[in-house]
């Protein structure tokens, strides 16, 4: 099954694959905030996410997470689509987003635009 | 289908505190793209000329081009125009960062802002929802406290992740003519621009956009950014392993230094002792580099974040870039790496043009040392190379402390108010950046040409000459390289890319994008003769504003003081053996006025042609 693998040590916040998920999924359109991939930020470093499943209750318990050190509220790192975060949720009409890999065979166009090598497709 | 524009303009009068949206005129579009010359073409429109600067009549415009935001490789300038107070000239800066895009997808191809608010305001935009936030509260932060405080104050942690900020410092705020609009850490640096924003009482713009940039043909467009950033990722200079990504723009170091085109101790030489050893790329790499970023869809990410250490000049941010290497440091003739990229540091905080800084503390240096400026007047000892002093320096220009009061308005003005002119090194008050005009003909040229003074990326020609295999010291087919690199740079900063990838996307990938994006289909002829077009319509802002063939010339210094060192010693800038001939080409008269018939040709003959113009 193919993958999409994230390096986040090579992601420089471009946010191309922003852009390159909403071209492929929306007919003729560009916008960052209807992309099934988002970059977040916390101090130096970029960390894209990928949509993962729609959940329709929102966390009853909080963790936080530490990643080389750093500490994140876990909602930043989660792939959910939930009811307090807007992302991952069309804009206007809240329905959630959630990654195809761009159909099937999988095709990510995020990692075609991604020219850091941030993202790869793998194969296991 | 869509054009790639978003096609409204939003217009802001400061004064009354209202504003409304206008419809993108798409035949302009079509004759000045956008982005720098969509905003020359209002800026010549709108303002007389003769305004002053800083007054209320002046217009501040920040306009996107058609690929912002469109996903295009580096596609996320925007362009800041307004007449400038450094030069009285047209002013135009533009910056990356992600507020361009963050505009278009919020439906917005540019604001123009007019009148001066009473108090301290800033502009908010949620798609439709406009508003004129009061500033008070953020009048005299710095611009990374700015950024927090905003985003902070619009919402939730989602909200503030999305939304842009884009603002001025204390530097833009005391009217420093040197000052820049910032973004993120990304400068709208040069002629002095925040200064405007601040005459206005406008602290900031935060932009938050959900609509998105329609494309022509998308699938044909996405089809073919993939290609380009195929050859993005493994190029040898701006891939993921080339040297703009892993050192940023300081790689060109060394080469400055072979060329012998560095601005050493305010352009007294072109080679400088350090600029191999304590000013190496490596060194800054292993030393203070914390990690690279990128612009919204750039695949090059020559940015840099970096971490100082050094005792007196502990930071954290963002920089240096090539040029902050080269005017706070080389042209101080300061070679402590971390004293740099703390002055560079400083300089964001503040919201100033390092460039134009670096060259205004040089200047300074250069007047102490000839004694035209006491250590009374100084307040410290402001000889060349003293780090700690051009540390300080920036400081007190920002906050206009002591000494820095006078040098808050540029080189040229604190030359003249000590006595000096001739001092100043640059061209129409502009401070010249790092590349010298005597070892590179061709860059001496665009510097005395340049609409907006002394300027470097008005026509790329670094890239093109080198004094050390002898192409940088000849005259001879300059004035046709100068005149193309004009027109090419204009179309790329009107389409809303960034200068670097040129010589990747080449001038066929650029219109291929923008045809695609835009559904225009125009020919590379047409696109061409837009940046001709854009680059006359700044002439004719000019010679409205008084300028005349006597302000296309840079400082005698560089025209009769020979290079003592390098491979392009003892040369002068040899401005007379190509200004004619460019003249010619460009199709203007002797005294540099454009021809009835170049207007024409040009659809610019609305405009009266005569010597009063």
């Amino acid at each position: 099954m193919a993958r999409i693998k994230i390096d986040y040590a090579k992601c420089t916040g471009c946010r191309h694959c922003e852009a390159a998920c909403s071209l492929s999924h929306i007919e003729g359109i560009v916008n960052p905030k209807r992309s099934r991939i988002r970059v977040f930020s916390k101090g130096d470093a970029f960390y894209p996410v990928i949509a993962g499943p729609f959940t329709d209750a929102k966390c009853t318990s909080k963790v936080t997470v530490t990643v080389e050190g750093r500490e994140f509220d876990e909602c930043m790192l989660c792939r959910a689509s939930c009811p307090i975060k807007p992302v991952f949720k069309e804009p206007d009409s809240g329905i959630p987003l959630k990654c195809d890999q761009c159909g099937e065979p999988a095709d990510p166009q995020c990692v075609k635009w991604c020219a850091s090598g941030a993202l790869t497709l793998i194969e296991e | 289908m869509g054009n790639a524009y978003a096609g409204q303009i939003l217009r802001v009068n400061l004064t009354k505190g209202d504003w409304k949206v206008e419809e993108l005129d798409m035949d302009l579009v079509r004759r000045f793209i956008g982005g720098r010359g969509l905003g020359g073409k209002i800026l010549f429109d709108e303002v007389d000329p003769n305004v002053d600067p800083l007054g209320p009549e002046n217009k501040l415009i920040f306009v996107t081009g058609p690929l912002t935001g469109t996903g295009a490789p580096t596609g996320c300038r925007y362009m800041v125009v307004a007449k400038s107070p450094l030069t009285g000239a047209i002013g135009y800066a533009n910056s990356g960062g992600y507020l361009g895009a963050e505009l278009k997808f919020a439906g917005y191809d540019g604001i123009i802002f007019e009148g001066k608010s009473e108090k301290p305001v800033y502009l908010s935009i949620d798609d439709d929802e406009i508003e004129l936030k009061p500033a008070s509260h953020l009048w005299g932060k710095s611009s990374t406290e700015t950024d927090e405080l905003i985003k902070a104050e619009l919402g939730d942690q989602w909200r503030g992740v999305d939304t842009r900020v884009s603002c001025i410092g204390p530097a833009g705020e005391k009217l420093s003519r040197i000052a820049a609009i910032m973004t993120e850490n990304s400068a709208a640096a040069r002629t002095g621009l925040a200064a405007v924003m601040g005459s206005k009482n406008l602290k900031a713009i935060a932009v938050r956009g959900t609509k998105g940039v329609r494309l022509a043909d998308a699938e044909s467009f996405r089809a073919k950014v993939a290609e380009q950033v195929d050859v993005f990722r493994d190029h040898p200079a701006y891939g993921q392993f080339g040297t703009m990504h892993v050192y940023g723009t300081a790689a060109g170091m060394a080469l400055g230094n072979v060329a012998g085109a560095l601005p050493t101790r305010h352009f007294s030489g072109g080679t400088f002792e350090a600029a191999e050893a304590e000013l190496d790329p490596q060194l800054m790499r292993e030393t203070t580099t914390v990690r690279q970023k990128g612009c919204f869809a750039c695949p090059i990410a020559c940015k840099r974040v970096s971490k100082t250490t050094a005792p007196g000049f502990e930071g954290h941010g963002e920089g240096p870039e090539f040029e902050t290497l080269c005017l706070l440091g080389i042209c101080c003739g300061v070679n402590n790496l971390q004293a740099i990229i703390k002055a560079g540091f400083i300089c964001n905080e503040m919201g100033l043009d390092t460039i134009s800084t670096g060259v205004t503390i040089a200047c300074a240096m250069e007047l102490y040392e000839r004694g035209y400026i006491t250590d009374a007047e100084a307040g410290c000892k402001l000889n060349f190379g003293n780090a700690e002093s051009m540390v300080e320096m920036t400081r007190k220009i920002g906050l206009r402390e002591g000494i820095g009061d006078i040098l808050a308005e540029g080189a040229y003005r604190t030359a003249e108010k000590f006595g000096h002119p001739e001092v100043f090194i640059g061209a129409k008050k502009m401070e010249m950046p790092a590349h010298h005009a005597r070892g590179l003909q061709g860059m001496g040229l665009g510097y005395a040409t340049s609409n907006r003074g002394a300027c470097h990326n008005s026509a790329m020609m670094s890239s093109h000459e080198f004094p050390a295999i002898g192409t940088g010291t000849v005259t001879k087919g300059k004035p046709q390289m100068v005149k193309h690199a004009q027109e090419l740079a204009a179309v790329v900063d009107s389409c809303g890319l960034c200068l670097f990838p040129t010589g990747v996307l080449m001038q066929e990938g650029i219109l291929l994008l923008f045809n695609e994006a835009t559904g225009f289909n125009f020919e590379l002829k047409e696109l061409m003769l837009a940046g001709e077009r854009i680059w006359n319509q700044e002439r004719l802002f000019n010679l409205k504003a008084g300028f005349t063939k006597a302000d296309d010339t840079v400082s005698r210094r560089m025209l009769e003081e020979p290079l003592p060192d390098g491979p392009a010693e003892g040369n002068v800038l040899r401005l007379g053996e190509m200004l004619p001939e460019y003249y010619q080409l460009r199709g203007w008269n002797e005294d540099g006025i454009p021809s009835a018939e170049k207007l024409a040709a040009l659809g610019l003959d609305h405009v009266k042609s005569s010597n009063k113009i």
